[in-house]
């Protein structure tokens, strides 16, 4: 909590103005219910109308300035609660940017989500409308028993008997309801991914006819869905008549009781409009009273569940590079790896997130004694079988892990040794799911560099052989994607995320499983326009297909995250081992189609 | 989301006719409905009797100091309370009731209806918005009922009763007493269509706060490899801001409504009292009418402070409703003819008889493509990327209709099958495996109570797939996640082929899947696939040359038109489009397996 107050505090001075403007309003809204007595006592007396007059005067006077006192006193502190909701926003966002992609293998982002939209609501109906009703209820408890104790002590504790009982019911309801809020929030998120897969398989239901399964899955998720509203709205129907009925007691209890006090002369009708108006005043923060327990156990545990976002570490931080920046230096892209050893950091990682598809899953060394030297402006193949490691030590190369024993070096230098921006910034990086945003595709090609203008934009395109693709769109460059069923191919993504990569300019290219559904044609004319156009760059490439490596400069062969032979594709075939037999058989269809 | 749309479903929130098509879900509940109607002004009543009962306990017995008329008046007030109470409960249960029993049944016909949209509906419509209409939407239905819109109408019954009751106590203080009436009537307008433009901005901003979130983290990586952290920070910023900024608008008007009308409840009473004052020194009116208009104020400003949240949450569903029915009134296009054919067996004969087709109107994907399959035969399908091959593959089970010419399967038009008996017997595979959460089993049976883990367990094993689902922790019933994200892209094809093979089809299209998958299960997927095309009609979308190997005849198909048909042999000596083809692509991408190639290829040459 103790981050909350941090929070709170940086927003001190307007609070203390905001509960300045509710002290205010308190103090007016209370005295009006003492000056309605008044009146009513005069008229009641048959004072002259002028002496009431002034009376209703200075009501009219008070009702306007506590109009704009209480309006003050909401917005200033309605808003804080905004702005604090915003900042916690920010300052979550730009944590979570810095976490490496090991948290996010084990965070679903659905959960993620729910932290950053739900909890973050409840911390700012805390700090907005909890604060409000934090302070409001004791001041106007104070005020009204003090007046109302003035009048008549029996008749104050007989009419405010029920509202004990009030807040003790709201307070159990609330927890109640609270449950059942959650149980139907579940029920429709249950709901939304249900329709979400259904419609997503919707070719496999047709084509199998099993609609009528998909009917009853749906129909059972939709049943529990009523049984659970149905609950909810049980006792969400309880409050406004509880309300309205305790409040109504306390006037039952003001005519009875008070009105036989009146026949006995020991009240005035006055006391009894004063004793009504206070009771009205007391009703609504009173119940408000009884929610804001749950209001503050919800905020509570929001918080603390944020709090667990902060106290994650980033595990992969700057290294000292980042004060003498080598900037004025450019990188000319030779690549080392020595001894490098990596073991995923957690154990609970499981197979099938997002990056790479066959590592071993408890969190063994899934790379051994890797050591290998690229030199500038050379490229290099990896291949190997399913989960030999290929991905994983790519991965390694930006610092999406860190190594876990020996080094990555550039032109020589410990890849530790550079700012995490000036190591990626030199990096150009493929990877094997194209991930594009839902943005224009002139912004998903300069993602990396927002300045670049449409001819870079095009260029690059065209040396991923995309272009032609993307001026047959009716908004050519301007195409959002994903927009109304705007869908690309699984060839279209990986080739613009190519582009995307190329337009970076970077000296090292990482290019991971990133043309595996391009057709093996359109693949070798890109691989031979980035031969012919790029030939400063640092390559590492990873491909099933012979072809895609076959001219690399040399050819990293792993199995089961070892370097088992490294050589030319003319020197593997030659000494005939695994690579061999990894790709005898297509190396022959293409020898074959050849001739 | 569709701007225009919304915009213009404001425009008739109060449409009639969407009310009356929402009485359809209803009506099966009516009599419920009707205790709710009849609860409603039963609540008014119990609440209005209120203050006049307390007028009334002022000028008879308090005046006159009757302590037990006094008593009397006690108990009648208590009863008014007390029904007040159950009234409005019963009437918010039956409310409720009716509410979520007839928005389940609304669900189930969106969802029943979703599934027989014809497959073009989900080309343009993106999944995200069917989602919207069968949760979101049908919730803020569900949040007009539950956060008591239909209270509106009580509201209403309230407001104007108290009106006439105070008109008819004295005609002449009510008057004075609403004189603010009408400027109180011209602030809230002028607020209602405020807060509604900012409610409804305000939640644009936050569902573009939860999507730029949503992907922004999803694509971490990506926004990390690139060090685009401040740029995606400034992004996020930007439109975080434009949030708390709405906010604070919707604060500022909220705070001014509420203040306005709290302050001019207390003026009103004042007023009252001044003129009340000498009414009452002239004997002209009693005590307790003036006790009694307090209570009335009191309680009239009371819905009025609730009026502009309810009208918000009324207006967000009628749009909803609007929506939902549009949704409902989505033409379901290809449907099975009265008397439709349905036939015990299918020899699985297919015929394509000069058959055009479109996806878009005369944008021709397919012209004049005629062939004929015999029972039994398997073909491939050969062609450039566009050239309708897997549009042959969706025209056959009827997933679209075709414009001109016709299709056969053993001898009948498709249209005059029974849709379903149909794709009962055309099995699918395709080339982008859908797995649903759940376990394995389900996933092969696909909810199909008739078939044993014994039968799924057979068509694994035929196909390969027993080795690896045996090797998961909990084998057939192991969990798989979303799309089958806990198995590779290998794993996930021969799954899709033991779930076709467990429905055994008489004729199997096949998709083969483009991308590149490790050459160990390269193996298996080739002599899986071997297995499937045995035995029975099999169109193939082949893009592996040991497919087309296997295949009996192959069909090549170049812009829309058939132009060769033949054997591989055959084909590649007349030299033309299939040689070509086989020149540039499957010459590079072919198979692994030395059985299945190398005799064919070497013989050919």
């Amino acid at each position: 909590m103790s981050r909350l107050w941090s929070y709170i505090f940086r927003y001190r001075y307007r609070y203390a103005r905001g509960i300045a403007c509710l002290v205010a309003t308190a103090t007016l809204a209370m005295s009006i219910p003492w000056l309605l007595k008044q009146a009513v006592e005069g008229i009641e007396h048959g004072r002259p109308v002028d002496e009431i007059a002034s009376t209703v005067l200075l009501i009219i006077g008070i009702a306007l300035l506590q109009g704009v006192v209480r309006s003050f006193s909401r917005f200033l502190i309605f808003n804080v609660g905004r702005d604090i909701e915003y900042q916690l926003r920010n300052d979550l966002f730009a944590h979570l940017q810095t976490l490496s992609l090991s948290y996010y293998q084990r965070q679903p982002i659905g959960d993620l989500m729910s932290r950053l939209v739900n909890d973050v609501t409840a911390v700012r109906l805390l700090l907005g409308l909890g604060i409000i009703n934090i302070l409001n209820t004791p001041l106007y408890y104070v005020y009204a028993m003090a007046a109302m104790l003035a009048m008549d002590p029996v008749l104050t504790l007989l009419a405010i008997a029920p509202y004990p009982f009030m807040f003790l019911v709201v307070r159990a309801m609330s927890r109640q309801l609270m449950e059942r809020t959650l149980n139907v929030q579940a029920g429709l998120a249950d709901l939304s991914s249900r329709v979400q897969e259904s419609v997503s398989g919707m070719p496999v239901v047709r084509a199998y006819v099993r609609e009528a399964w998909q009917n009853g899955v749906f129909g059972t998720l939709n049943e529990r869905f009523k049984t659970e509203n149905i609950a909810l709205s049980r006792l969400r129907g309880l409050f406004p008549p509880l309300m309205k009925g305790i409040s109504g007691t306390g006037l039952l209890v003001v005519l009875w009781y008070g009105g036989s006090q009146v026949i006995a002369g020991r009240l005035s009708l006055g006391d009894l409009v004063a004793f009504m108006g206070y009771l009205h005043l007391l009703a609504w923060p009173t119940m408000a009273m009884g929610w804001l327990i749950s209001l503050y156990q919800r905020g509570k545990a929001a918080m603390q569940r944020l709090e667990v976002i902060w106290q994650t570490q980033p595990d992969i931080v700057d290294g000292e590079g980042n004060g003498a920046s080598r900037s004025g230096r450019t990188v000319r892209g030779e690549i080392g790896f020595r001894h490098v050893d990596f073991a995923y950091p957690t154990e609970d990682w499981r197979p099938g997130s997002r990056v790479g598809n066959g590592h071993a899953p408890d969190g063994r060394t899934v790379l051994h004694d890797i050591t290998f030297t690229v030199p500038a402006g050379k490229t290099v193949g990896i291949v190997g079988r399913m989960g030999a490691g290929k991905s994983t030590l790519v991965h390694l190369l930006p610092r999406l892990f860190d190594v876990t024993r020996g080094a990555i070096t550039i032109d020589g230098r410990d890849i530790r040794l550079f700012s995490l921006a000036e190591l990626r910034r030199c990096i150009g990086f493929v990877p094997q799911d194209p991930f594009l945003f839902s943005a224009r595709i002139q912004d998903n090609i300069a993602f990396s560099q927002s300045e670049a203008d449409g001819d870079d934009v095009r260029r690059t395109a065209a040396l991923a052989s995309v272009d032609g693709e993307i001026e047959d769109f009716p908004k050519g460059y301007d195409t959002v994607i994903g927009e109304r069923g705007m869908t690309l191919s699984g060839g279209q993504k990986q080739r613009l995320t190519l582009s995307r990569a190329l337009l970076a300019d970077t000296p090292i290219l990482v290019l991971d499983c990133a043309l595996s559904s391009v057709d093996v044609t359109t693949e070798g004319k890109i691989l031979q326009a980035l031969r012919t156009s790029t030939t400063e760059k640092t390559v590492l490439i990873i491909s099933h297909r012979v072809s895609a490596i076959r001219d690399a400069d040399f050819i990293v062969v792993l199995d089961a995250g070892r370097i088992v032979e490294t050589g030319t594709h003319a020197e593997l075939v030659e000494r005939g081992s695994m690579y061999t037999e990894l790709f005898q058989d297509q190396a022959l269809e293409e020898e074959l189609a050849e001739l | 989301m569709n701007q225009g749309q919304d915009e213009a479903a404001l425009g008739k929130t109060y449409d009639l006719a969407l009310l009356r098509r929402l009485w359809v879900y209803i009506r099966p509940y009516r009599a419920t409905f009707i205790v709710a109607l009849v609860c409603l002004p039963l609540t008014s009543a119990c609440l209005l009797a209120q203050p006049y009962l307390l007028k009334l306990g002022v000028d008879w017995y308090i005046e006159q100091g009757d302590a037990a008329g006094l008593a009397r008046i006690g108990l009648l007030f208590a009863a008014a309370l007390l029904g007040e109470f159950l009234f409005f409960y019963a009437q918010f249960q039956a409310t409720m009731l009716v509410a979520q029993r007839s928005l389940a049944d609304l669900r189930r016909d969106l969802f029943t209806h979703v599934q027989e949209l014809p497959a073009s509906f989900f080309e343009r419509t993106p999944v995200g918005r069917l989602v919207t209409r069968l949760t979101t939407d049908v919730d803020a239905i569900n949040e007009a009922f539950s956060a008591g819109t239909l209270t509106i109408f009580m509201d209403v019954l309230t407001l104007v009763g108290i009106v006439v009751i105070m008109l008819s106590i004295d005609f002449r203080l009510a008057v004075v007493t609403l004189a603010l009436l009408p400027p109180l009537l011209l602030i809230l307008n002028f607020f209602r269509t405020r807060t509604r433009v900012t409610y409804r901005t305000i939640r644009e901003r936050l569902a573009r706060i939860n999507a730029f979130l949503q992907e922004t983290l999803s694509g971490i990586m990506v926004v990390q490899v690139f060090a685009q952290e401040p740029k995606m920070f400034a992004e996020f910023e930007q439109r975080n801001r434009a949030h708390r900024d709405a906010n604070h608008l919707s604060n500022m008007y909220e705070a001014s409504l509420f203040s306005i009308v709290e302050a001019l409840s207390i003026i009103s009473i004042a007023l009252m009292l001044w003129y009340g004052a000498g009414q009452v020194g002239q004997g002209l009116v009693a005590l307790g009418t003036l006790v009694a208009f307090i209570e009335y104020l009191q309680k009239f400003f009371v819905p009025i402070r609730e009026f502009s949240t309810k009208y918000t949450t009324m207006q967000t569903a009628m749009t909803a409703v609007e929506r939902v029915f549009q949704l409902l009134d989505t033409p379901v296009t290809i449907t099975s003819p009265p008397e439709a054919h349905r036939p015990h067996e299918v020899a699985g004969r297919i015929d394509f008889e000069h058959v055009w087709f479109a996806y878009n109107e005369e944008e021709w994907v397919l012209r004049d493509v005629s062939f004929s399959v015999a029972p039994g035969e398997s073909i491939a399908l050969v062609g450039a990327t566009g050239a309708g091959k897997t549009t042959i593959s969706k025209l056959l089970n009827r997933f679209y209709d075709i414009q001109r010419g016709r299709i056969l399967v053993d001898g009948v038009d498709i249209r005059e099958w029974d849709m379903h008996a149909l794709r009962r017997r055309v099995g699918v595979v395709l080339q982008d495996v859908f797995l649903f959460v759940g376990d394995v089993a389900t996933n092969l049976s696909l909810g199909r109570t008739d078939l044993t883990l014994d039968d799924l367990q057979h068509a694994a094993q035929h196909v390969n797939a027993e080795r690896f689902i045996r090797e998961l922790p909990n084998g057939y019933h192991e969990h798989l996640h979303e799309r089958g994200a806990n198995l590779s892209a290998g794993q996930r094809q021969l799954l899709s082929f033991a779930r076709a093979l467990a429905y055994d089809p008489a004729i199997l299209i096949l998709d083969e899947a483009t991308s590149s998958v490790d050459p160990e299960s390269e193996v298996l997927i080739q002599d899986a696939l071997t297995k499937l095309m045995q035995n029975r009609t099999t169109l193939v979308i082949a893009h592996r040359f040991s497919t087309i190997q296997n295949a009996d005849r192959i069909i090549v198909l170049h812009k829309g038109r058939l132009r060769e048909v033949g054997t591989h042999q055959a084909l590649i000596a007349q030299r033309g489009i299939y040689w070509r083809l086989y020149q540039l692509q499957y010459a590079h991408t072919a198979g692994l397996s030395p059985a299945h190639t190398d005799g064919p290829v070497l013989e050919e040459l």
